[in-house]
């Protein structure tokens, strides 16, 4: 194949992978906002059994984990704790202003 | 406070120990070196005082922190830190063993003075383009850079060229744009404590280079640090360009004893730049080689292609001619501090 085609095969499967990505960033979002969801649903739970929202101890267990579960799935386990860090945080403040 | 932990951790009493942590409410910084691993601890730092730290396994060790730079401060990590800039394409680093020398004029004045000032200072050994596109000046008259257009200059020469580029970011909302297309993002000194867009270079992706305000102390550089690095990016680079004194037959006074205090106290690269602590181009070699003997990572030097004709900062840069001449010299002081100069490969020239 001549070097142009090699090039345009090259563009045209970038597109297809940026596609791709694109539809999997949606289902992140998805996913998040499903997670946002029982996050202020445990929110309601906290109040009715007389708990306080901020519950580090329950935070910290979840980044622990979460960040076990990426090492073993070979991914780089200190961006993963950061990014769990913000959601954590997201769903602590859904919850304390619902 | 700080945890270094046995040689031989496991991941497993690692996760641990910073499950405690984060559970008393702290949050935790890893930094990983060849021969010790420091779990950093970030808060408030009374709320550890039940936790059995010490006698946990993997612990070798608790020391508190007592400065008020956490992350910045050099007993936080594990090493010195190398921050890199660019890509695959085009890329620096900083402090590593090279001297990583950033050039080019004070403010992009149009294309061709771009490409011909990137393509001179990279033949003489720059790794980097400096550039400015929005302009802190003293007077509202004087010119204030292309903004918006500049930028786009600084993306096409960068292409053309092959080294990454560094401009100002003055505005917390020129933030994204400026991210869009520089390697590194700049804080002028007149910015080093303006503390809303500190925080917000701390969410982005790109290395910061954070210049001493005129007047402000080591440790008020090293907070500044702080606030970007407590928002989430790492990848600081400090710039020490002079303080203002007493003085007048300079523009400001290089401290140069402020090289070796931020590297003693802190783990982030240093550079220094001549050009403004001296505000004057005569000034410039002779600034550059004692910064670089007391131990800078690098330099930062204003070169013009026709610097009397410069729209800002004439005085103070190089021509080319001198600026090759310069990094001539600078191989012998670098080579007497132990160091190397990092200059771009005449195979990625060629490929540029």
């Amino acid at each position: 194949m001549s070097a142009d085609g090699e090039a345009q095969e090259a563009v045209d499967e970038l597109a297809r992978c940026r596609a791709e990505i694109e539809r999997i960033d949606n289902q992140l979002i998805g996913l998040l906002a499903e997670r946002l969801a029982l996050g202020k649903q445990t929110g309601v739970l906290k109040r009715e059994a007389g708990l306080p929202i901020l519950d580090p101890t329950r935070e910290a267990a979840v980044i622990r984990r979460v960040a076990a579960v990426a090492r073993d799935a070979g991914l780089p386990p200190e961006p993963i704790r950061e990014i769990f860090w913000q959601i954590v945080g997201m769903s602590r403040r859904a919850q304390e202003f619902e | 406070m700080i945890i270094i932990t046995h040689p031989n951790v496991t991941d497993a009493e690692i996760d641990h120990i910073r499950e405690r942590i984060e559970a008393a409410g702290m949050r935790t910084h890893l930094s990983r070196g060849e021969q010790r691993t420091i779990i950093g601890c970030i808060g408030d730092e009374s709320l550890l005082a039940e936790v059995p730290l010490r006698s946990m396994p993997g612990v070798e060790s608790v020391t508190p922190v007592l400065k008020p730079y956490k992350l910045a401060s050099r007993e936080f990590a594990a090493g010195p830190t190398v921050v890199r800039v660019g890509g695959r394409d085009a890329w620096a680093s900083f402090g590593g063993r090279a001297i990583t020398v950033i050039a080019g004029p004070c403010s992009v004045e149009n294309r061709d003075m771009l490409l011909e000032t990137a393509t001179v200072v990279r033949d003489a050994g720059a790794a980097m383009l400096r550039g400015g596109a929005f302009k802190p000046r003293t007077s509202p008259y004087a010119f204030q850079g292309l903004g918006a257009d500049a930028l786009k200059m600084l993306t096409e020469v960068r292409a053309q060229t092959g080294i990454p580029v560094v401009t100002e970011v003055m505005d917390t909302r020129q933030v994204d744009l400026v991210a869009e297309h520089a390697d590194m993002l700049q804080v002028g000194a007149r910015n080093m404590q303006n503390f809303a867009l500190l925080a917000e270079l701390g969410h982005v992706r790109r290395p910061v280079l954070l210049k001493r305000g005129l007047s402000a102390t080591i440790k008020e550089l090293l907070m500044a640090a702080e606030y970007i690095m407590a928002n989430g990016n790492h990848d600081v680079v400090l710039c020490e360009r002079g303080i203002r004194t007493y003085e007048t037959a300079t523009r400001n006074t290089l401290d140069v004893a402020a090289i070796p205090v931020l590297k003693r106290e802190s783990h982030l690269p240093v550079i220094v730049d001549p050009s403004h602590a001296g505000g004057d181009a005569s000034l410039v070699a002779p600034l550059a080689f004692a910064a670089i003997a007391a131990g800078a990572d690098g330099l930062i030097v204003e070169v013009h292609p026709n610097p009397e004709c410069a729209l800002s900062d004439g005085d103070q840069s190089l021509a080319p001619p001198a600026f090759a001449s310069m990094m001539d010299r600078l191989e012998a002081f670098a080579t007497a501090a132990g160091r190397t100069m990092s200059r771009m490969s005449s195979e990625a020239r060629a490929v540029a």
